[in-house]
């Protein structure tokens, strides 16, 4: 847990979504701190995703109060577009704009927000290129790239925008298991450099070794949550229990 | 954006120009009289493509002394009444009997020729009576007074009917023993069989429902017209002019007017004699089909954005939009525009600017659907991408989502754009002058169908092909 002093960056209170008869998230409440990095685990269909998604307005919770940076984003007439670029989203499929190089890739939001004129924002992409080691890939087609370059190349497009918050929806599901470990050191060091992480994933040894809170989804709700020697090494939840004993012997 | 824009004022500009109707002096009154395309001895083109036959000798005289002036707009005869009787035209003259029935709709000017109903077989056939055309099927030109009667005696001798636009087609039918007879204008299908048409006139002597031809306005409208056609038809009549066009037309054949036979037997002697007349078809097929092709894609992927706007109400429009045109067939949809429209919205409407509008909505229906597909196909992923760097929704739709869009789509705008061209053709119904209507043309004057169809589907062929040629072009260099 981070200390009580520590800036409140992300406050959910009571929020609801259904889709149909399908009940997803059921009054969940949670506030994140600056700097924290939290881990999100469940089974799938748990609803983590869904929650994950809501925190840049992907989807809109149908009740509750969501508030990022200040910015109540639960209410449709906040601009989410300005709220949005100080959130950077890393998605399970990469979704790189396959229409553009990977160094456009990188450029396109900052240029097109007005936050960096064109020279600023190759500046600033080929130094996040060094720093998730693709520089060599500049110039090349997307298309081109591995899942595991792919990804890298995300997340540093999310960074252009020198987002204060990072989400990542699963960020290493769609990788072959060779290339996890390169998307994750980067995901570790960024965590080092102090930004406030939300993660979904099913890597419980990175959660362990990088999260300063994991929460557990189960049916629609936080079943449980605490630092992660709590929550691995001593689950009270019987729920957990059971979930944990399943991933740790697959 | 500001490209296209500039491009379709340019476009328009260059219509406006090509479109306009040339200025005519303000002291002469000038009228817009339809015509039969293709009605010999009264309606028909001449060896230099000039229109003449009794009427058209009739018209231009009167007009002469009369002190007016005409445009004459030659289409099937069904379209050249419907012209008038809309409003889009003043007049026709298109040896249209004066029937009880057309009365109602139009106001006759003095009648100028006795006429009446006859019916042809083809030469050698073992029809000898209306009795023999048990079972048989009748060949009918559209809108006629011969179609009518076939229709008022057809219960009583069983047979079959079917519809033709114009008589040339009509007695190849005939001839080719696709169907056993027809019935027409008398004076029209004897002369047809003297200038060589191998049908057999079986009521020479005794024309059913014997009448008049008439020159026909709108009903209670253009009295002004009327009386200067009486008026000068009065004068011919008694000075004799009258009986010297008839004479003309009837005492000799039809080579006569429409050239020599040596110049229709090959391929290179029609293209010789008729090289204005297929210049003139191709340059109105190529103008209705790069602007049609122009404006057609635009206004299509402008349904298209319409079609995934986040807007229900605004995919909604674009939806019905697309259904409604995409339905309605071609032709419909210019007669709609064509012979509809205008006494709805009282205003005339030039044909080229019907076909056009026609082929804008049409292909355009077509162009939006599977604009809206293209976009749809692009990766959902990609839109939230963007989204969420903070891109607002119309930047990322032209940033990310159309020019992924664009790419599918390619494919399908070539194969739209050949549709177009071959579209066009259907455009001859509302009588504008493209390649097709030309062959039509041609081939009533010289009756070589195999030549001239011939020579006209390998234009069509060649341009088909340079239009591809340039399409491949512009798509790999959008792939570069």
């Amino acid at each position: 847990m981070s200390d009580a002093q520590a800036k409140v960056k992300v406050h959910v209170e009571k929020v609801n979504k259904s889709y149909g008869d399908n009940h997803v998230l059921r009054d969940i409440s949670l506030d994140i701190a600056e700097n924290e990095v939290v881990v999100m685990i469940g089974p799938s269909g748990s609803g983590k995703s869904t929650f994950l998604r809501m925190l840049n307005q992907l989807e809109m919770p149908d009740d509750g109060t969501i508030v990022v940076d200040g910015f109540n984003i639960s209410d449709k007439s906040t601009d989410i577009n300005k709220v949005r670029e100080n959130i950077g989203m890393v998605f399970q499929s990469f979704n790189l704009f396959n229409n553009y190089s990977v160094l456009e890739n990188i450029m396109l939001a900052p240029i097109e927000t007005g936050k960096m004129d064109k020279a600023a924002a190759e500046t600033k992409a080929r130094q996040l290129l060094d720093t998730v080691g693709l520089s060599e890939k500049a110039d090349v087609s997307v298309n081109s790239l591995s899942g595991g370059q792919k990804q890298r190349i995300a997340i540093a497009r999310a960074l252009a925008m020198e987002p204060d918050i990072m989400l990542f929806d699963e960020p290493t599901s769609a990788l072959d298991p060779e290339m996890v470990g390169d998307v994750l050191e980067v995901m570790k060091n960024l965590a080092e450099s102090g930004m406030t992480m939300i993660i979904v994933t099913h890597e419980m040894g990175f959660a362990k070794q990088v999260a300063d809170r994991v929460v557990f989804f189960e049916s629609g709700k936080i079943q449980e949550s605490g630092a992660p020697k709590q929550v691995f090494d001593a689950p009270k939840n019987e729920r957990l229990q059971e979930f944990l004993s399943k991933v740790m012997h697959a | 954006m500001k490209k296209i824009l500039i491009f379709c004022i340019a476009f328009f500009a260059v219509l406006v120009t090509l479109v306009n109707i040339p200025n005519v002096s303000a002291a002469k009154p000038h009228y817009v009289i339809t015509t039969d395309a293709t009605y010999p001895p009264f309606d028909f083109q001449d060896k230099n493509n000039q229109y003449t036959g009794i009427d058209q000798e009739i018209l231009k005289t009167i007009a002469k002394r009369q002190g007016f002036t005409y445009t004459l707009k030659p289409m099937s005869f069904n379209s050249a009444t419907q012209s008038v009787s809309s409003g889009q035209a003043d007049g026709v003259i298109a040896g249209m009997s004066i029937t009880d029935e057309r009365k109602e709709v139009f106001d006759f000017g003095t009648p100028y020729y006795r006429s009446g109903i006859g019916w042809a077989v083809k030469k050698g056939s073992d029809v000898k009576s209306l009795k023999d055309l048990k079972g048989k099927t009748v060949a009918l030109k559209t809108g006629t007074s011969g179609a009518d009667y076939a229709l008022s005696v057809q219960k009583k001798y069983g047979f079959k009917v079917t519809y033709f636009n114009d008589s040339d087609t009509l007695y190849n039918d005939v001839i080719n023993g696709n169907t056993q007879a027809t019935f027409g204008d008398l004076p029209v299908i004897q002369y047809a069989v003297k200038n060589g048409t191998q049908l057999k006139v079986m009521n020479a002597k005794s024309p059913i429902e014997a009448g008049w031809y008439g020159f026909g306005v709108k009903k209670g409208d253009n009295a002004k017209l009327l009386t200067a056609f009486n008026k000068g038809f009065a004068d011919i009549k008694a000075d004799g002019t009258y009986d010297k066009i008839v004479a003309k037309y009837l005492g000799s054949s039809a080579a006569t007017f429409t050239g020599n036979k040596k110049d229709n037997s090959s391929v290179l002697g029609i293209l010789k004699s008729n090289d204005q007349a297929f210049l003139k078809g191709l340059w109105q097929t190529v103008l209705l089909t790069v602007l049609a092709i122009v404006l057609a894609s635009i206004w299509g992927v402008f349904l298209g954005i319409m079609g995934i706007s986040q807007v229900a109400g605004i995919r909604a429009l674009s939806t019905t939009i697309i259904y409604i045109f995409r339905g309605l067939p071609l032709m419909v949809l210019a007669f709609f525009i064509y012979i509809g429209l205008p006494s709805v919205i009282g205003m005339k409407i030039p044909a080229f600017i019907a076909g056009l509008v026609t082929l804008i909505l049409n292909e355009g229906a077509y162009t939006g659907a599977f604009v809206r597909g293209g976009f749809e196909a692009v990766e959902h992923g990609q839109m939230e991408a963007a989204r969420s760097l903070g891109l607002p929704y119309g930047k990322s739709m032209r940033k990310v989502i159309m020019p992924q869009g664009l790419k599918i789509m390619i494919p399908s705008f070539v194969n739209q754009f050949i549709i177009t061209l071959k579209d066009t053709s259907i455009l001859s119904a509302i009588g504008i002058l493209e390649l097709t209507q030309t062959g039509t043309l041609i081939v009533s004057r010289n009756s070589q169908g195999f030549r001239v169809w011939a020579i006209v589907a390998a234009i069509y062929l060649i341009v088909i092909t340079l239009l591809t040629w340039l399409s491949n072009w512009v798509e790999k260099r959008t792939r570069a």
